[in-house]
């Protein structure tokens, strides 16, 4: 169920599109809308720890009963790692809610936030760290860290 | 009195009979380890591997299955089971079974195996004793020990996408591998490799790859995707001698004795990462053909398209690395060379030091490089690129007229690099410019590893702006479900 659609202006457009540009660690943001913020709940399908991005395909329940797969790129294998996930921190079959930066084709895609548990645990994706930084140099990422307990924005 | 005097000499005995032996391991494992320095080519490649007996190797039932049913879909032209038929990593022992020559590098705290095979390497680490890997990767996290003049090396955490070899032979995320590497009495270098794989197969059984010197071997920079748009397969059927976009000239390198001498006093060795991500090169003075590349890509970005660079697209150049560095870092150095290992993006770097570039150069992503030391700076300079790199997020362009020159120098206290590169390419810019980066200290004993081509997704594709021509992706299917597919990969 896409539970929720809230807009407001997070950053800067220019920002989002050129001094974030490889924060996901290969391609341009310019897809994602980080203007926008759209939070789906659903059962995890799949993830994909892969190169160059890791994705979670998330199965939502839409209109009509009509299930909808969306694809949610998390970050990459050494960002995640560095930001505290490990494997087996997101299961097929896990209940989460995601948080995300939807694309701009308005496709079922988007680039994740934050994820949080049923029990309210939190890890943070990719997208949580665009507008870090400074213009021309992103922070490298620190040692590996526990999962986030960022409030939701 | 009589009794302390025995006493004492039996203990000085002992002593000095284990301090000797002690000294006889350390000399057995120097002796082991110059003795595997230097470039290797496969005697076999074998396409199906065989136990050491020239067995069939034990598949448990549901493997068997499997493993009948992959060779049938190769029997008809598949091998998309194989993720190096679209480029991705082939794991190991995988990339041990391909037809390309290989080359040991080492440190008194690591062996590196550069392979010949679109920039891969592997870092055995001498020093870990054991790991816990958070992830499962490609060619795992492996570790090794002397025993002798044998290297001993056990990897763990092996992604279980990858098969055992190109007829496809299963193995799961549980599989260990135990090498024996040693260099037999003719010369050749065996690897006896011990699989443990309770997951496929019944028992544990053991393989033996055999290589062989060849002087006028090279491991060059191979690009898989390039091999791929020019029409050739992602694997050649048998071991060649060049790459067809290899580089740098055969000619070019320095012979294997001399690269490998044992550098004086080595200052970058080591394990390194960036103390920033570099994404953005700004002031560039961009001449007014640079700008209008510049400022065609922006528009592309401002319409909400994927700029698709050689980064992007998995053929980084060397002034990528050094301009948006990313990830560790590892410096291997020899009184011939320096080499550097980069895990994102994937790629090898050699230096050859004190000696001049050649007259005439193949032109390739990661140029020729020769480097000095003035004082405490090492002094690198490259020239011979292809011009298909990007130096930034931007896209700003560079041609083959690109020529670096890099000044690396270490702390006092040697916890971190300062390098200082100056970029001239008269062709994009309007004079010479400097950037400046910095890596620290890794605290890290393996680098992680970026398999660029291990998941291409339509996402990326789709809605892309292709900076250069020679970027477009090859042989792309799509496979997934109806109008959600989740996975696109290439097609032989």
């Amino acid at each position: 169920m896409r539970s929720g659609v809230r807009t407001r202006a997070v950053l800067p457009w220019i920002l989002a599109t050129c001094v974030t540009a490889v924060v996901a660690a290969h391609h341009s943001t310019s897809e994602f809308d980080y203007t926008q913020q759209v939070t789906i709940k659903g059962t995890v399908k799949e993830v994909q720890w892969t190169n160059p991005h890791s994705y979670i395909q998330l199965m939502v329940d839409g209109d009509g009963g009509k299930r909808i797969q969306w694809s949610v790129e998390i970050g990459s294998p050494s960002l995640n790692i560095n930001m505290g996930w490990r494997k087996s921190s997101v299961k097929v079959g896990d209940v989460v809610t995601m948080n995300l930066a939807p694309a701009r084709s308005g496709k079922p895609y988007g680039t994740l936030r934050v994820l949080t548990f049923a029990n309210g645990q939190k890890l943070e994706g990719v997208a949580a760290r665009v507008g870090g930084g400074q213009r021309g140099a992103a922070p490298a990422p620190s040692a590996p860290a526990a999962p986030s307990a960022r409030k939701e924005p | 009195m009589y009794h302390h005097r025995v006493a004492l000499l039996l203990c000085a005995a002992a002593l000095l009979a284990g301090v000797s032996a002690r000294a006889g391991q350390i000399g057995a494992a120097t002796a082991g380890r110059q003795a595997l320095l230097g470039i290797w080519v496969p005697d076999a490649a074998p396409r199906a591997l065989l136990t050491s007996t020239g067995k069939t190797p034990p598949l448990t039932r549901e493997a068997s299955k499997l493993y009948t049913e992959r060779r049938q879909r190769l029997g008809k032209g598949d091998a998309s089971f194989d993720p190096t038929s679209w480029c991705a990593g082939p794991g190991m022992p995988r990339i041990l079974t391909m037809p390309y020559p290989l080359e040991i590098r080492a440190d008194a705290d690591r062996i590196a195996f550069i392979h010949g095979w679109y920039r891969w390497f592997r870092i055995v680490d001498l020093g870990a004793g054991t790991v816990d890997p958070p992830l499962p990767l490609t060619m795992g996290f492996p570790v090794g020990r002397w025993e002798g003049s044998t290297l001993v090396i056990r990897t763990a955490g092996l992604i279980d996408t990858t098969v055992m070899d190109a007829s496809g032979l299963p193995h799961s995320e549980q599989l260990t591998l135990i090498e024996r590497l040693r260099v037999l009495p003719d010369g050749r270098l065996e690897d006896r490799i011990t699989i443990n794989d309770p997951e496929n197969y019944t028992g544990t059984w053991d393989t033996t790859l055999t290589f062989h010197r060849d002087a006028s071997a090279a491991v060059t920079d191979d690009v898989c995707p390039d091999r791929m748009a020019g029409g050739e397969p992602a694997e050649r059927a048998a071991v060649g001698r060049r790459t067809a976009s290899g580089t740098p000239a055969v000619s070019a390198r320095t012979p294997a004795v001399a690269a490998n001498a044992v550098a004086p006093a080595p200052r970058l060795t080591g394990v390194w990462e960036p103390k920033t991500f570099g994404i953005m090169v700004p002031n560039a003075p961009l001449s007014v053909a640079g700008q209008e590349i510049v400022t065609r890509n922006a528009a592309a970005m401002q319409a909400g398209r994927i700029m698709q660079t050689a980064w992007v697209s998995c053929r980084p150049g060397a002034v990528s690395t050094m301009t948006m560095p990313r990830e560790k870092i590892v410096i291997l150095e020899s009184a011939g060379e320096v080499t550097m290992l980069f895990e994102m993006p994937r790629m090898v770097r050699r230096v050859r030091m004190n000696a001049s570039h050649p007259q005439t150069l193949e032109p390739g992503y990661v140029g020729d490089s020769v480097g000095r030391w003035e004082g405490n700076t090492l002094v690198v300079d490259t020239l011979g690129f292809n011009g298909y790199a990007e130096l930034d997020a931007r896209g700003q362009p560079t041609s083959p007229r690109l020529h670096t020159v890099e000044r690396f120098t270490p702390s006092a206290d040697r916890g971190s690099i300062d390098i200082a590169t100056t970029i001239d390419d008269p062709e994009y810019y309007s004079q010479p410019f400097t950037i400046q980066r910095s890596w620290k200290k890794s605290p890290a004993r393996h680098p992680f590893e970026y398999d660029c081509m291990e998941n291409p997704r339509q996402e990326d594709f789709e809605n892309a702006y292709y900076v250069r021509e020679r970027y477009r992706p090859v042989c792309m299917r799509v496979e997934g479900e109806g109008m959600a597919p989740s996975k696109m990969v290439c097609r032989l």
